[in-house]
């Protein structure tokens, strides 16, 4: 199960804690959209996100594009190796742009 | 898969050849109705006896159907696999995998060894091999976490390193998703132990793999299938093993744990 948490600010942030499969469309879209509420971006914090597979992967992306095309571009940080190792055999990086993943 | 795959973009059968036999038999699906049983016979013949993967490719742009016929020689049999792409053309743009990599992934999978389709009798012995270390029914999100969390502490007391183990329980939750999307909505995980390897069975009683659902998912999910489970576990296990038909869907996930 996903969790999430936001931290209101210029750059609202959502912390993701917990698995993102099949199940955490819903949940990862309804924090992104509360958090978005009249913010230029949105970060989202991968720290505690224990596993990913590729519906998870999937449903990122496509919020990624949804988001960006709606000009709220995301950005992801401190994904773990075990995540980053997901995204770069499923491209992730290639699908939603470089700039999502700064650093 | 008979009437599915005549309506599908792409699909896949996978016949199978014998050695001496006079005909091909169908394994996944049924033997298209424009391919004749003496040129299947005479190609299989060919690559058993030569031990050569061929691969013929027919091509007919002005109604954008591109078939492909793969002959896997196997020992003492030779897989054929059929490859149809009836009208399908990539989305540019788009995230999802093609649907023609992902078959050629398979075929490739087929000849390298990696995947073996499996028809109905040996299945049955395969699902059974070993001993029973743990057995889930699983319905939803939750219950899948439980059967892999279950999986990742057999793995670890097996002394399989941290990162084999986050690959082979990625694996599965790819397997057990696509059971939950495709297979039924609901199917079995069990957890084998046999001499050199944990086996993880993933069985539903669906329709059988119809090769469009996985890149049209079910609307109500409300997400957009990447199509990357099958790469996933392919590249990341040591053997697969495959059967599926009208009656269902059954994956062998092998882990070898001798090295």
């Amino acid at each position: 199960m996903l969790r999430t948490t936001i931290a209101q600010g210029p750059a609202p942030t959502v912390f993701l804690a917990g698995e993102m499969d099949l199940d955490c469309a819903d949940t990862l879209r309804d924090a992104v959209a509360e958090a978005a509420r009249g913010a230029q971006t949105v970060v989202l914090d991968f720290a505690g996100v224990e596993f990913i597979d590729s519906s998870g992967t999937g449903i990122f992306v496509r919020l990624c594009l949804d988001m960006k095309s709606q000009g709220t571009p995301l950005l992801a940080r401190n994904l773990s190796p075990a995540v980053r190792g997901v995204f770069e055999m499923l491209r992730v990086p290639e699908l939603v742009g470089e700039d999502v993943f700064p650093g | 898969m008979g009437d599915a795959a005549a309506d599908s973009l792409v699909s896949l059968q996978v016949y199978r050849y014998r050695h001496g036999d006079d005909e091909v038999r169908p394994v996944i699906g049924e033997i298209e109705p424009g391919l004749r049983q003496g040129d299947l016979v005479a190609h299989a013949h060919e690559a058993l006896t030569s031990g050569t993967f061929t691969c013929y490719a027919v091509s007919q742009p002005d109604d954008f159907v591109a078939d492909e016929l793969c002959f896997v020689p196997q020992g003492e049999h030779c897989d054929i696999l059929s490859i149809r792409t009836n009208g399908w053309q990539r989305h540019h743009g788009d995230h999802r995998r093609s649907l023609v990599e992902i078959l050629n992934n398979l075929a490739a999978a087929v000849a390298c060894g990696k995947l073996r389709i499996l028809d109905a009798e040996e299945i049955v012995a395969e699902a059974a091999a070993g001993e029973q270390v743990l057995h889930f029914d699983i319905r939803d999100s939750a219950e899948l976490t439980a059967a892999r969390e279950a999986v990742d502490d057999v793995l670890r007391e097996a002394g399989i390193d941290d990162k084999t183990r986050k690959r082979t329980t990625l694996c599965i939750s790819e397997a057990v998703t696509n059971m939950l999307l495709h297979g039924g909505g609901h199917g079995g995980m069990t957890l084998r132990r046999l001499q050199d390897r944990l086996r993880v069975v993933v069985a539903d009683r669906g329709p059988g793999l119809n090769f469009l659902n996985w890149i049209e998912p079910p609307k109500a999910k409300g997400q957009a299938s990447m199509g990357y489970g099958f790469k996933i576990i392919l590249d990341y296990l040591d053997a697969v093993g495959l059967a599926t038909g009208p009656s269902g869907t059954t994956l062998l996930l092998d882990r070898k744990t001798d090295n």
